[in-house]
């Protein structure tokens, strides 16, 4: 049985009320990060774990709070980016409804960490159940004195508000969520400045994905040294795969960084669904470039994933089947950007919408020759010229399936 | 200072400075649509995107800032073709009807898509269709299917009049920008609106369909319409040889100047140009069976009646009514001759009553040039039928104002009392036929000189259009007085142009040394 | 103002505009209390937002003309809200909309005469390991077939 960071507890009845998680544990690195360890220490610590971040980016968490500037008079604030829209991901709604405490324990020591009094948790919309569960959760800690005013006589104060977002997968990205959660349209705001020094209400802001922040209280506990050696040297920890699609046993798996994709599927998921044969896999949501049949034997982690042009992203496995048409696929994927573009840049707003009529006319069986050349040519037009990451992302799987499987498209087209 | 390389070339520029500006200020353009010098770069429309070495992707010339040492190259092939493909993609949604286009000539995607496309269309599906022709306000219209999303027209509303009318609605490709049923814009300053648009989206009623812009001159201009002294450019026509057009100007664009008024005008600036054309005095009109008709001899006759009463020491008899739409120039040469040479001291001005003011660039004077008026030694000191003195034998009156505060009737009975009066204008008006001599004089833009704005900026400008007829301006009537009425004829004799006047005013009055 | 909230109503919006440094920040989750109390964001609701947090209408409708979840018509009792992203079409989202579409006699965006369903395509509704899902106002439903539906649509009150 492999370690579990995060899951461990997910069974057990009752895990999100405080008394049930307090007697396996709970809050005891709050506790130590507070009464034992400085600031300091704690960064040092998180550096080392080489935690990358779990929402779609992988960047080193530890390194993210170092770019706070400690020695300015704004406040500073924490986001928590629990938005979770990427088609494919599951993990942080299992995380928020299991292990709620784990997540705020994780916010206050982070917070405790970068010298942050309020925190900010930005629920995608859709999530109200899940928002009122942490809003429980939040007051048992209140009420138990793990969150206010000086947290177990730390002197240190954190608050922490529930924010719901409405229904835009472009909150996910992090100016975006900020200008979300500032009351506006979601927007990606042009990047300098970064959050770190100019974020939320124009203040040094912190944005951690829910499963990041999650793994700080054990990193607190057990240390980086075994949170390194649960996962890769340069990519530490497990992560909370979600597999979904034609495989037989869907669902959310823990697993070390690094563990095989196709052990994943076959050896954790129970293999595909009815004896069928696989096809193709997406393997970290769907932004991420989609891997063939034959390119699965692959560690599933930031760099190896890159290295084969894809990317781990948010961990979310999306199997495909052979029964599966790729033109389908494509359509739902053109679909979705096109609904999820925020409209402020031309060649994310133009190049998706136009894209999307080209393959919707296709797959209405209108397709004409040159057409899929003319959407790679579009979709190379939209990579790296956009002013936030959801061009590429919608570039990068849509170029990924017309080179990966031009023959299909082109006989939807004779 | 730093250095960095545009295109190979060698620029100096300041830290902090971007590197559309270091371009810029090089003269090298780079294509741009949301990027203007009075918002912060919102980097949405991605244009002016920019290769600089060492940097894995391009990056946007609005944005970024200048990094000591820095390579930037602006026409490199990479450059060319992200351009050309940001074009074509705003071009896809982009209606192709240029030709039935009030905005052709004048539009940023044309002159882009002459520089950078010229490509075949690859676009065949259906063109989103949008709402066209939405009234705006009173002065504009909007075509939502010509708009490329820039937001000019949103962040001006917000960020400079604070009016905030128009917002960015829906998402993605259905997003637009527009106003709230039933909310229309209708703030002083919506004018703007058009000129900031950089393609058709928003265009101007009162210009749309007048003229094509590529037929218009642009001469630079100061705005006499309050004391702010806003820049403009007076857009005029120069009219075909077959047949004649029905006025000269065409529209009133706002001319930039960091230090008075920005990028903008009001719309009181803006729409303020029927003046010019309309309702001009163009021959002289003489009345009470004075025969004369030509400039000679009205001047003639004026310097005559004057002289007369120089003579007789009698100067006292004389009333002058002035108005602060006079040039520094002309107001020191009616202050030299009436005030210094004459002694007279029956000097009032009459101007148009004073209006409201705004924060932003609109002043309660309805004159341009109230200070000047002040620097040169005036006291303004507003007129009253009543001040007329029951002495006054000559009457002398710059523009027709009094017209506009004064019935005729009250006019009529005061004017009565008087032997001459004599009307300088540039309009026609009742007063014609109340006067003994009515003189057509030049509108601002028709004569050369300077004005003083109610901050004590003295601004220099030249004609950019010739006074209709007969009229003159009044500097050059003035000079001719000084010299005839032989005072001190040297002293005027110079005057050939209004930066001689202004020469002596500097050495006369501190002021205007600066 | 025509529109009138609840006492409740009343304190709720005031404790959650206190959660922010800046007043306008609160939008997002106010327009979430309007909409529970009134069904919908229409004008009338969008004025009310404006006037809560001082802000403009123009600002109000910005925003929730941006959002999805922001309904600009009323929806019926019960809106059904169904994946129809990438897993679940795998998982035969299609045939679970059509069965929904029949049983209901309502198309996406359409409500039925009675008031009581709204049936609406959302994009992933991140509970891909159940799909095909969808949500009946706030509660997720997974591993959809038809008697699963049938289950529970006829036992909603």
């Amino acid at each position: 049985m492999k370690e579990k960071v995060l899951s461990e507890h997910f069974s057990i009845d009752n895990f999100f009320k405080l008394d049930v998680y307090l007697k396996h544990n709970g809050y005891q690195a709050v506790k130590k990060a507070l009464t034992e360890l400085n600031p300091e220490k704690i960064l040092k610590e998180a550096k080392a774990a080489n935690l990358r971040g779990r929402g779609g980016a992988g960047f080193p968490a530890g390194v993210k709070w170092g770019f706070v500037p400690q020695n300015g008079d704004k406040p500073k604030y924490m986001c928590v980016n629990a938005d979770e829209g990427e088609p494919g991901t599951i993990k942080d709604r299992y995380i928020m409804t299991h292990n709620p405490h784990l997540l705020l324990e994780g916010i206050i020591i982070s917070s405790y960490c970068v010298g942050i009094n309020t925190a900010y948790i930005y629920i995608r919309g859709e999530y109200e159940n899940i928002a009122l569960r942490l809003e429980t959760a939040i007051d048992e800690a209140f009420q138990k004195g793990f969150l206010g005013k000086d947290i177990l006589g730390s002197g240190f104060d954190l608050d922490i508000t529930i924010h719901r977002g409405a229904g835009a997968y472009i909150c996910g990205e992090e100016t975006a969520l900020l200008e979300s959660l500032e009351g506006k349209r979601g927007n990606p705001r042009l990047k300098p400045p970064f959050p770190a020094s100019i974020g939320l209400f124009q203040c040094p802001t912190v944005i951690n994905n829910v499963e990041t922040l999650a793994n700080i209280p054990s990193i607190i506990l057990k240390g980086a040294e075994w949170f390194c050696a649960l996962g890769l040297p340069n990519d530490g920890g497990t992560r909370i795969f979600g597999v979904s699609g034609m495989v037989k046993n869907p669902g959310i798996y823990e697993l070390p960084v690094g563990t095989n994709l196709k052990d994943l599927i076959f050896k954790y998921a129970g293999g595909m669904k009815e004896g069928k044969k696989l096809k193709a896999v997406i393997p970290g949501g769907m932004s991420s470039p989609i891997l063939k049949a034959d390119e699965i034997d692959i560690t599933m982690d930031s760099d190896t994933l890159m290295k084969a042009d894809s990317m781990i992203g948010s961990g979310a496995v999306i199997v495909l089947d052979e029964d599966t048409s790729i033109l389908d696929v494509l359509t739902i994927i053109t679909k979705f950007y096109s609904h999820e573009s925020c409209g402020q840049c031309t060649p994310c707003r133009i190049g998706n919408s136009w894209i999307k009529k080209i393959v919707t006319r296709i797959s209405r069986g209108e397709g004409k020759d040159g057409d899929i050349d003319n959407i790679a040519r579009l979709a190379s037009n939209m990579v790296g010229k956009t002013l936030c990451p959801l061009g590429d992302a919608a570039a990068m799987p849509i170029l990924s399936i017309v080179k990966k499987f031009r023959d299909e498209l082109e006989t939807s087209i004779k | 200072m730093m250095k960095i390389y545009i295109d190979d070339r060698e620029v100096h520029v300041e830290k902090g400075m971007t590197v559309f500006k270091a371009a810029e200020n090089a003269g090298i353009e780079i294509p741009h649509l949301c990027y203007h010098p009075a918002f912060p770069p919102e980097g949405t429309c991605r244009m002016c995107l920019v290769e600089i070495e060492g940097l894995p992707k391009l990056e946007l010339a609005c944005s970024t800032q200048v990094k000591d040492g820095m390579k930037v190259h602006t026409k490199s092939e990479k450059v060319v073709e992200a351009r050309k493909g940001v074009l074509e993609f705003l071009l896809a949604e982009h209606p192709m009807d240029c030709p039935i286009c009030d905005q052709a000539g004048d539009c940023k995607l044309q002159d882009y898509y002459e520089e950078y496309g010229l490509f075949e269309n690859n676009f065949s599906e259906s063109k989103e269709r949008r709402e066209k022709k939405i009234r705006l306000g009173k002065h504009l219209i909007h075509d939502n299917e010509r708009c490329v999303l820039c937001r000019r027209c949103v962040r001006f509303l917000r960020e400079v009049v604070g009016t905030g009318e128009m917002g960015v609605f829906e998402r993605g490709i259905a997003t637009e920008v527009n106003i709230l049923d039933g909310m229309p814009i209708d703030n002083n300053y919506s004018g703007n609106l058009a000129q900031l648009c950089p393609v058709g989206a928003i265009t101007d009623t009162d210009f749309r369909f007048q003229t094509r812009s590529w037929f218009l001159e642009k001469g630079e201009a100061i705005c006499p319409l309050c004391s702010r002294g806003c820049n403009i450019f007076i857009e005029h026509h120069r009219g075909f040889s077959r047949f004649d057009l029905p006025k000269r100007v065409y529209r009133i664009s706002a001319r930039e100047n960091a230090e008075i008024n920005s990028y903008w005008i009001c719309d009181i600036g803006r729409y303020g140009y029927y003046s010019l054309d309309e309702n001009r005095a163009e021959k002289i009109i003489a009345n009470n069976n004075i025969s004369i008709k030509n400039y000679e001899a009205v001047l003639a006759f004026f310097t005559e009646k004057i002289k007369r009463l120089l003579y007789k020491k009698k100067t006292s008899r004389i009333t002058l009514l002035l108005n602060t739409f006079l040039t520094n120039e002309e107001l020191f040469l009616l202050k030299k001759i009436f005030q210094d040479d004459l002694g007279i001291k029956n000097i009032f001005f009459i101007d148009p009553p004073a209006g409201e003011s705004d924060a932003i660039l609109l002043t309660s004077d309805r004159t341009p040039n109230k200070k000047g008026a002040e620097e040169l030694g005036f006291e303004i000191t507003p007129f009253e039928l009543g001040n007329l003195a029951d002495e006054t034998e000559v009457l002398i009156i710059f523009g027709n104002y009094i017209a506009e505060i004064f019935s005729l009737s009250d006019i009529q009975a005061y004017f009565d009392r008087i032997k001459d009066t004599f009307l300088f204008t540039p309009h026609r008006s009742e007063l014609d036929s109340k006067v003994g001599i009515m003189f057509p004089t030049a509108m601002t833009p028709e004569k050369g000189g300077s004005l003083t704005n109610v901050d004590g900026k003295i601004q220099k400008f030249s004609p950019v259009l010739e006074a209709p007829g007969d009229g003159k301006a009044e500097w050059k009537i003035l000079a001719e007085l000084g010299t005839k009425l032989d005072v001190n004829f040297k002293y005027y004799k110079k005057f050939l142009s209004p930066e001689e006047i202004f020469r002596q005013m500097q050495k006369e009055i501190p002021f205007f040394e600066k | 103002m025509s529109l009138e909230f609840s006492d409740k109503t009343k304190k709720t919006i005031d404790k959650i505009i206190a959660r922010y440094p800046q007043k306008e920040a609160a939008l997002l989750p106010v327009l979430h209390v309007i909409q529970k109390e009134f069904g919908q964001i229409s004008e009338e609701e969008e004025i009310l937002a404006a006037s809560l947090l001082g802000i403009s209408q123009v600002k109000v409708r910005e925003v929730v003309s941006f959002y999805t979840m922001f309904n600009r018509k009323a929806v019926g009792k019960y809106h059904i809200q169904v994946c129809s992203n990438l897993t679940c079409t795998l998982m035969g989202a299609a045939n679970i909309l059509n069965f929904i579409e029949e049983k209901l006699g309502i198309k996406p965006g359409e409500t039925t005469s009675d008031k009581r369903f709204t049936l609406s395509t959302v994009e992933c509704l991140g509970a891909c390991e159940q799909a095909p899902s969808m949500m009946v106002n706030f509660d997720y439903h997974g591993h959809l077939d038809k008697e699963k539906i049938n289950e529970i649509l006829d036992n909603l009150e």
